[in-house]
């Protein structure tokens, strides 16, 4: 068999592969574009006029099983992006200490923050919600609070923050680490300050690590969903819950024009992420150990 | 008065001790090289200079005060690192003007001042390139000029010709000494490269294992060093060394070699009396340029046979490395001349050797006397 033929062959499998894995989500596109009754046609139609109809009635309600969708996508671009970006700075003065001057132990208290991570989420969960209720009782009986503050946005926020820095860490680490304390000391000999040298000289050589980081949990953040179920009450819910409580609509049938458009809005922020900072989230899935693409 | 004054300065890390001892005055508008060998401790004694660690011993004076415990920012030092770290988020005009910025100075006067250092160093078409757009050498002259910039009268210069090419090291060598006597001010320059120290240095200090062995102007240090460690680091090819007694006849001491016996005299800067160094076996040193390939004509000369073993040409000059009666010796010619021509490999001749150029260092390695 000729090179030539044989790389066609190649192109033709991994063009099917690739298909194969797209067509879910090009159902979903076509469906979110499509009236209620092309949606359910048999023989499927292929051609149809799309509408905006769908996308209409997630988001402002129309005898769906949910009647408004817009505060469960703000509560997702607000806890995701909020807690994110805490745990970017966080993480950044974190790994800057660990870099610079090197505790004792601190490999080990670095594969401590990772191993959060590891464990399974419904392991924790549990522990977690008792805790924050616990926390709740106190700080209501000591009359600070009136609303739920744990088990409510500052909790989920809280959570997602803390979620976010071991991985946040990891990559700022590597990327500081980088950076040569000549830098750092080349501030403070001509009189520069602590404050100066952490964001006018390092941070900005550490940039596609701080993007990295956000990328990459952000996506993380934006996916989760039992913390959130568990733990948070009705007005901290995101997409993720939209989507399982409002794909049976008020007649106990599947709203499949509901799930697509909600599908389609909820998918758009990580694509367009992705296709913009790609090679970041190598950066990220490496934990900033490949850093030669950015 | 001394703009400088370190006094018995130590430094540990943990248990292990990189500084002891070091005590060194520096004057006003002198050029000081501290010439060690990788890990003899010239980083660290930067570090304290510079305030970027405090040392665990001792004091530092700058200017008549003690800047011991003040902070990197507020001793006022132009600083050259190691490595240039020239921010690369910077364009080459900003990094040179980073310490002016820092320092609050106006625009107008800060765009003045780093047109000035830029020309001084020959940078100044470069000014508006990011440092990764740079050539090692202009790297280095970039950072220079940062360090040059600020007002004051204290450089401290950290090996920052190291990892340079040959040619370019000749080149920066000659702007640096240039430079420093044109402004007039305090260089601190640490080297791990003898030849460098000696091309640069007003008086060089020679640090080894975290202590200052010995302080003097290059050509004293390179003729008749205190310590033979000084001999033997500085200068290429390396000294000859040979072993020798000391004894008593006549009212005088004389130096005994497998080679040649001649009349010593102690040192006027002996560290160490004739007598006491004559108790045990002495080292000798020659440096490879006294060493001549002709018969002694004077009475102030030795002469001894030895045999051409090797000639290594290094395009102007050439090492001819002899065998003398078993020792091998290391002798420098010009290529130019007369007798480089003429020697073959295996050809016997006649070598002689100043008796002023003869060296003894007693066994603990402290001059104490040379020939004559």
């Amino acid at each position: 068999m000729s090179r030539a033929m044989r790389t066609r062959i190649y192109y033709a499998i991994l063009w099917m592969v690739a298909i194969f894995f797209f067509l879910p989500i090009f159902w979903i596109l076509l469906a979110a574009l499509k009236t209620d009754a092309d949606i359910l046609a048999v023989p499927p139609k292929l051609i149809f006029a799309p509408t905006l109809e769908q996308f209409n009635k997630t988001l402002f309600g129309r005898g769906t099983g949910i009647s408004n969708t817009i505060p469960y996508l703000v509560n997702s671009l607000v806890l995701s992006l909020g807690s994110v970006a805490l745990a970017t700075v966080v993480s950044f003065l974190a790994a800057y200490a660990f870099s610079r001057y090197k505790p004792r132990a601190t490999n080990f208290l670095m594969f401590l923050m990772l191993s959060t991570r590891m464990v399974p989420a419904s392991a924790t969960v549990v522990a977690i919600f008792q805790m924050y209720n616990a926390f709740d009782i106190g700080l209501r009986n000591l009359g600070l609070i009136s609303q739920p503050f744990f088990r409510g946005f500052p909790g989920v926020l809280l959570l997602y923050t803390m979620f976010s820095i071991p991985f946040s860490l990891w990559i700022l680490k590597g990327f500081i680490d980088g950076v040569s304390p000549r830098y750092d000391e080349t501030g403070f000999v001509n009189g520069a300050s602590r404050l100066h040298v952490l964001f006018k000289v390092v941070l900005p050589q550490v940039r596609p690590g701080l993007i990295a980081a956000f990328i990459f949990n952000l996506i993380f953040v934006w996916n989760e969903f039992l913390f959130n179920f568990i733990l948070g009450g009705q007005g901290t819910q995101m997409i993720p819950y939209a989507l399982a409580v409002g794909l049976v609509n008020a007649g106990g049938n599947i709203d499949w024009g509901y799930v697509a458009a909600l599908s389609i809005l909820y998918v758009s922020l990580p694509v367009v992420m992705i296709f913009f900072f790609q090679r970041y989230l190598l950066v990220g899935m490496t934990f900033g150990t490949v850093r030669g693409e950015v | 008065m001394s703009i400088i004054e370190l006094r018995n300065l130590a430094k540990r890390y943990g248990r292990k001790t990189v500084l002891r001892n070091v005590s060194l005055t520096i004057e006003p508008g002198e050029f000081m090289v501290i010439y060690g060998l990788p890990v003899s401790g010239k980083s660290v004694l930067v570090r304290l200079l510079t305030g970027l660690e405090k040392p665990d011993g001792g004091q530092i004076f700058m200017r008549g005060q003690d800047v011991t415990r003040m902070p990197p920012g507020d001793r006022n030092l132009g600083y050259v690192p190691q490595s240039f770290a020239l921010y690369p988020h910077y364009s080459v005009f900003d990094n040179i003007a980073y310490p002016l910025t820092l320092a609050g100075v106006d625009k107008t006067r800060i765009r003045a001042e780093v047109e000035q250092a830029a020309r001084l160093l020959k940078i100044e078409r470069f000014l508006d390139r990011r440092p990764d757009q740079l050539s090692g050498g202009q790297k280095q002259r970039v950072a220079i000029a940062r360090g040059l910039v600020k007002h004051t009268d204290i450089f401290i210069l950290d090996d920052p010709l190291v990892g340079l090419d040959f040619k370019l090291r000749e080149r920066l060598i000659e702007d640096l000494k240039v430079t420093q006597e044109q402004l007039g001010v305090t260089f601190v320059y640490t080297t791990s490269e003898a030849v460098e120290a000696m091309q640069l240095a007003g008086r060089i200090a020679v640090l080894e294992r975290g202590e200052i062995v010995e302080v003097g102007p290059p050509d004293e240090l390179y003729l008749r060093p205190k310590r033979i460690e000084t001999m033997r680091y500085v200068g290429f090819p390396q000294a000859n060394l040979l072993y020798g007694q000391l004894h008593r006849r006549d009212g005088r001491y004389w130096l005994s070699t497998s080679l040649f016996e001649i009349p010593v005299h102690q040192a006027s800067h002996a560290q160490e009396s004739i007598e006491e160094a004559s108790q045990a076996e002495v080292s000798v040193a020659i440096r490879p340029e006294h060493i001549r390939l002709h018969a002694a004509s004077t009475d102030s000369a030795v002469s001894f046979q030895a045999k051409v073993l090797l000639r290594e040409d290094l395009g102007g000059e050439e090492i001819v490395y002899l065998d003398a009666r078993g020792l091998q010796l290391a002798t420098v010619l010009r290529s130019d001349e007369e007798e480089a021509l003429q020697i073959e490999i295996d050809q016997p001749l006649e070598v002689c050797v100043h008796l002023r150029d003869i060296v003894v260092y007693a066994a603990d390695g402290r001059y104490v006397a040379r020939g004559g």
